[in-house]
């Protein structure tokens, strides 16, 4: 197994992997992490999986691993790579099963002390109108071809339908729909698996948190995002449900055989790939688009039912309850995007696995009131202890295909966590602590004790120190809501 | 011979599941995905057949428990009895018997590729199969 004799230090907080440690590796991999975070890393196979996504054809410019990075299948998590478009290729497994799962987070104007009143009533409310865990129908009923309407034009579909505001779109990674999804791509088994999904939150590490703002960092970005401090705000966390698992799997297991036809060879055959413009490729980009789309309107589905779930307790209690959307980002995804390889712009296709976007200031994909600050980059933490909202700069541009960190990263097994935390006893400490929790599972929030993730405040800090993101503010937690 | 154990992984959960032929293999590593998932308690009220295929024995496995978890969400029900009947390199029909199950609270999101192996030591067939939580 590797060790930090095997790494070179190139700074403070970026160690690589040299392109000559393993035969197959094309290019190297960089590590952006303090030393104890990289310490973390080296317990388990995350190292091992980033080595292996540095040997996949076409990969440009080195592997990449966020401060959170731990193991996962495939490519770890808080895994990033570019692939020439040109002969590269995509890899469904290095995407992940739920494509598009990301965080969105609204923000009333409302203080904590006005909500904390009404705080039981509101958690109550939130879980029973925003359905979670596992064979639970959606609030939505979908007729005809609503369905494929969604994948095809994911939050367009809901502002149609009045479930987002004009101004939340601009305010969505994307506008919250990916032009090149096909929903003729996405098989049958994938649509019957999302037909009564839309605007559930699922279970497992999703959940819905109302939080306070703790501490502002950079007044200027909290001034044009419309944050102050012991402000009330809602995160929610969540992805394409089934039907993005499914689509996951399909392409996984056709790719198997692909792979074999364009004698494409791999250390793992989590990380299947065709090249990108084979009608294989393709059919796959057309499929994950969908699936994105799916995962944006759900998102956005569910911020119309905690909106809703305000407004049924708090009016008449509380001015300013009202929550505009701050920004809504995804967290595993390949896009095709323009960036700086050896001093050409080159256009790539960016995996991002456990990793979110971060372009920093003047990005024309941006809507103009946010050009100023870059783009938003939400990392919820562990339950029970802190999120962070950032923005992306311009050294996560030059350093890391303009991508930061995703959240905490975990560091014990699920199994260790069940073996030592209660859920029970979580949920008490929690409670005595003030924090509201509603919560389906004991065995699951037991998995998803903070004790099993690393510091976010640390990954957040390693990010902000190596400038591929800059802190704005720290959320903490009043109501947490999961599955 | 147990029928399967859990093995520790950072972020999702892994099994190795056992059987004396490749067919007790299937079935035990069946039973392995909803024992995780606790919802092994249910009557046997209902039966399914169930034809997979997949280039290999291996991608027959992860296809096999896959379509197990599609028909677990889509029909709302939970397996606690499989059959093998039938069991190629690249083929397999089985009878599963389980019931209507309540919503779960804890899921599988899918069968991974990642570290499959299929294997037969001088005891038994062993199978280890990282799953996505």
């Amino acid at each position: 197994m590797i060790s930090k004799h095997d790494l070179e230090r190139l700074n403070e907080f970026v160690w690589q992997v040299p392109r000559e440690y393993r035969a197959d590796m094309r290019v190297p991999a960089r590590m952006w992490a303090d030393e104890e975070l990289l310490d973390d890393a080296l317990q388990d196979k995350s190292v091992e999986q980033l080595i292996n996504t540095a040997t996949l054809p076409g990969i440009v410019k080195y592997a990449i691993a966020m401060p959170d990075i731990h193991q996962g299948y495939g490519a770890p998590v808080g895994g990033v790579f570019a692939t020439n478009t040109k002969d590269g290729v995509i890899s469904p497994g290095a995407v992940g099963y739920d494509i598009n799962c990301g965080v969105r987070v609204l923000a009333s104007h409302a203080h904590a002390q006005e909500i904390q009143p009404h705080l039981g009533d509101l958690a109550t409310t939130l879980y029973r109108n925003c359905p979670s865990g596992v064979g639970v129908s959606g609030s939505i009923n979908l007729y005809g071809d609503d369905l494929d309407d969604i994948l095809n034009r994911g939050a367009d579909w809901t502002l149609e339908r009045g479930y987002a505001r004009m101004e939340d779109l601009p305010h969505t990674e994307e506008y919250g729909r990916i032009p090149y999804a096909d929903a003729a791509m996405v098989s049958h088994k994938a649509k019957e698996r999302g037909r009564d999904q839309l605007g559930t939150l699922g279970a497992g590490n999703h959940f819905i948190e109302v939080d306070r703002i703790s501490a502002i960092y950079d007044a200027d970005a909290a001034r044009v995002l419309g944050l102050f401090e012991n402000q009330v705000v809602v995160q929610i966390h969540c992805g394409s449900r089934g039907l993005g698992h499914q689509v996951c799997q399909d392409y996984v297991d056709q790719f198997q055989r692909v792979v074999k036809e364009y004698n494409i060879v791999l250390p793992d055959r989590e990380l299947v790939a065709a090249p990108f413009h084979s009608p294989e490729g393709q059919a796959y980009v057309g499929a994950m688009g969908a699936a994105a789309n799916f995962a944006f309107a759900n998102r956005q589905v569910l911020a119309f039912h905690i909106r809703r779930s305000f407004a049924e307790v708090l009016k008449g209690h509380v001015k300013d309850f009202d929550l505009h959307q701050v920004y809504d980002i995804a967290h595993n995804m390949a896009k095709v995007e323009e960036h700086d390889v050896d001093g050409a712009m080159m256009q790539v296709l960016v995996h991002r696995k456990g990793a979110t976007r971060a372009f920093g200031p003047n990005s024309p994909v941006l809507p103009d009131d946010l050009k100023e600050i870059g783009q938003p980059v939400l990392i919820p933490g562990s339950m029970g202890t802190m999120s962070f909202i950032l923005c992306g700069t311009q050294g996560s541009m030059a350093q890391t295909f303009g991508s930061s960190c995703h959240g905490a990263g975990r560091v014990w097994s699920r199994h260790r966590a069940k073996k030592e935390i209660r859920g029970e006893k979580l949920r008490a400490e929690m409670q005595e602590r003030g924090i509201q929790v509603r919560a389906g599972s004991m065995s699951g929030l037991a998995e998803e004790a903070p004790q099993a993730y690393k510091d976010v405040s640390r990954v957040v800090q390693a990010v902000d120190a190596a400038g591929i993101g800059k802190m704005v503010a720290k959320l903490e937690p009043m109501a947490v809501i999961k599955g | 011979m147990n029928r399967y154990e859990e093995i520790d992984h950072t972020a999702d959960w892994a099994f190795r599941a056992y059987g004396n032929d490749l067919k007790e293999l299937f079935e035990n590593a069946a039973y392995a995905l909803f024992a995780l998932e606790g919802a092994l308690d249910a009557q046997s009220t209902l039966t399914r057949e169930i034809h997979v295929a997949g280039i290999d024995r291996e991608a027959l496995l992860v296809n096999w428990l896959s379509e197990l978890l599609f028909l677990q969400e889509t029909k709302r029900e939970t397996y606690q009895k499989f059959e093998i009947e039938k069991l190629s390199e690249t083929e397999l029909s089985a009878t599963v018997h389980g019931a209507q199950t309540q919503p779960l609270t804890k899921f599988i999101k899918a069968v991974t590729y990642h570290d499959l192996r299929i294997e037969q030591t001088e005891k038994e067939w062993q199978a280890t199969v990282v799953v996505d939580v």
